[in-house]
């Protein structure tokens, strides 16, 4: 039980992650791999000030969320003031932003031993929410540290994905999305699509960012390694989402975005749980977006096949 | 008939074209000179039909005038402003435009709604109001009944599922819905089937003429040139050939027209076996 609930949690947290790499991917249409550096980014600020500048959780927090938007704006004015093709423009940024990460953070690792971080908060509320340490759950004793993150988490993405759908119907989203779905159209209207470029990278990094403060004080530490491999796990997450919950809306994407994100998670902790060589799991993660990619190409060749016998 | 033409002069300039050059490609294989020196002026209200062979220029004349890209030298005004620097997006604001590929014209995954409350923002701020204010469905869908075309019980539709025709409808009226200074049609029928391009055109010269709006209009159709707008320019080699003003176009019928292209032809047939003629003696 205490596996599964971490699973959700990180599931949860990582949602952020899986809703900015949606912003980048479909909205815009870039594979922007600035999300590798703009995550440990995050952590990296948000760890430093907690750790080392006592800043309270919120705001450190909040400072993860600025950081990782100023990595994707960087990103953003390569892409679109240099005309440097996305690509190349997420490996500089990521790359550049490894030096980074090293410099504010001042070594590879911070642990959280002791600092007051959200998890703290959790485990306070948690104990006077449900009065104890403990307490048995469908017959499983459970932390109430590990619930009532869990359940905090839970209401924290639920209301940013609120306000993110809100913002996607709004003037300035709705030619955000256009932008992306064609950008000669919205030009003709009057949109600078540069500048809503820059402007959903910014947002999409600084989920991001946010998603790698809140991973840190979940897991008690920043590593400057922890963003290797992060876009690939983000497109899992969007992709798996959209089998699921179709690409229809604004909606249905959001909720299969964080829905794609969590049973990514406890996919990877029941492979894992069963012995999976966690070594191996960032192979297996690139395996699984290769085949979700290819797939609905060859299914439907394989259909068109079969109609033609049919024929 | 005299009345007429010194109406169009009394009213003012609402675009200025003055000595425009533009080359892509310079210096390379590939070098095309789609602008050499054009000269335009076109009076506010007017319906200007422009007409011209491939790579005349023509598609290329409203390109420039959109800001689609900055021309090499020369001036270009809209509505008194010197917009020659402007970019894109910042003439959008004066600019209603209707592209030849239905598919340019609209966001594909969005919905009918989503796409008009774009249009109803153009060349304005975008800020944090909900796009699809109450006002707006209701306007939209008396406008969109207008058509009768059977759209406006489906606004939540992605526009992208829809045939070419509607959608070149739509983005007619996309293009109209705040009242643009100028707007450019760029073979907006070219690629639809005969009675939707007849509905189009139908529909074209219902807005233009009840919002009195100046357009210029790039088309193939010789029977839309006679038919439509109260001035014609024929475009070649980058520059503007004839200008066929509203007294002279009352008069004009396609005969008129195809043998004036066909003494551009014919000048061309001859420059070439001239050409060849000189290349066979010294070569």
């Amino acid at each position: 039980m205490t596996l599964l609930i971490g699973a959700l949690t990180l599931g949860i947290i990582l949602s952020l992650l899986a809703l900015g790499v949606y912003i980048s991917y479909r909205i815009f249409d870039i594979a922007d791999i600035t999300v590798d550096g703009s995550i440990t980014f995050g952590a990296a600020v948000s760890s430093v000030l907690l750790v080392q500048m006592g800043v309270h959780p919120l705001w450190a927090t909040l400072a993860g969320f600025l950081a990782g938007a100023i990595a994707g704006t960087v990103s953003g004015i390569l892409q679109t003031h240099f005309k440097i093709n996305p690509l190349l423009s997420g490996i500089l940024v990521m790359t550049g932003l490894y030096s980074v990460n090293l410099h504010v953070m001042g070594r590879s690792n911070i642990p959280f031993l002791g600092t007051v971080t959200l998890s703290t908060y959790c485990e306070k509320i948690g104990n006077i929410v449900f009065g104890g340490n403990e307490i048995l759950l469908m017959g499983w004793t459970v932390s109430t540290t590990d619930l009532m993150t869990l359940i905090l988490m839970f209401l924290l993405v639920s209301s940013i994905s609120l306000v993110l759908w809100l913002f996607f119907h709004t003037d300035l989203g709705t030619a955000m999305r256009a932008s992306g779905d064609n950008p000669q159209m919205i030009r003709a209207l009057g949109g600078n699509v540069e500048y809503y470029k820059i402007f959903g990278l910014a947002l999409s990094n600084g989920l991001v960012g946010l998603a790698g403060a809140l991973w840190a004080q979940y897991q008690n530490f920043a590593d400057v390694q922890m963003g290797i491999g992060m876009v690939v796990w983000g497109l899992a997450s969007v992709i798996i989402g959209e089998a699921l919950a179709g690409t229809a809306s604004v909606v249905t994407a959001i909720i299969g975005t964080i829905i794609g994100s969590i049973l990514f998670r406890q996919l990877v902790a029941i492979a894992l749980s069963f012995g999976l060589n966690p070594n191996d799991l960032k192979l297996i993660t690139a395996l699984f977006v290769f085949a979700a990619l290819i797939l609905p190409n060859m299914l439907s060749k394989l259909s068109v096949g079969k109609r033609k016998v049919a024929l | 008939m005299n009345n007429q033409q010194s109406n169009a002069n009394l009213n003012p300039a609402m675009v200025q074209l003055t000595d425009v050059f533009k080359t892509f490609n310079a210096g390379t294989v590939n070098e095309v000179r789609p602008m050499q020196g054009v000269n335009l002026t076109i009076t506010e209200g007017s319906f200007v039909i422009v007409l011209g062979g491939n790579g005349s220029g023509k598609s290329t004349l409203l390109n420039a005038i959109a800001g689609s890209f900055m021309i090499d030298t020369g001036k270009i005004e809209l509505n008194g402003e010197d917009v020659t620097q402007w970019p894109e997006h910042k003439r959008a604001t004066l600019i209603g435009r209707v592209f030849q590929n239905p598919f340019s014209g609209t966001a594909p995954s969005m919905s009918i709604l989503d796409n008009f409350s774009l249009a109803a923002k153009r060349g304005k701020f975008r800020g944090l109001s909900w796009a699809h204010s109450s006002n707006l469905q209701d306007e939209l869908k008396d406008r969109v009944s207008e058509l009768k075309m059977g759209l406006e019980n489906r606004l939540d539709t992605a526009i992208g599922s829809l045939s070419g025709g509607q959608r070149q409808a739509l983005t007619l009226l996309m293009a109209t819905w705040l009242k643009p200074k100028l707007l450019l049609l760029d073979e907006h029928t070219a690629a639809l089937d005969p009675k939707s391009a007849d509905q189009v055109i139908a529909l074209t010269e219902q807005i233009i003429s009840k919002e009195k709006l100046t357009t210029l209009m790039v088309t193939h159709s010789m029977q839309q040139a006679i038919n439509l707008g109260d001035r014609i320019i024929m475009m070649h080699k980058g520059n503007v050939l004839h200008d066929v003003n509203a007294h002279e176009k009352q008069r004009l019928r396609i005969d008129d027209l195809l043998s004036r292209f066909e003494n551009v032809r014919r000048r061309e047939l001859l420059d070439e076996s001239v050409a060849d003629l000189l290349r066979l003696r010294y070569i």
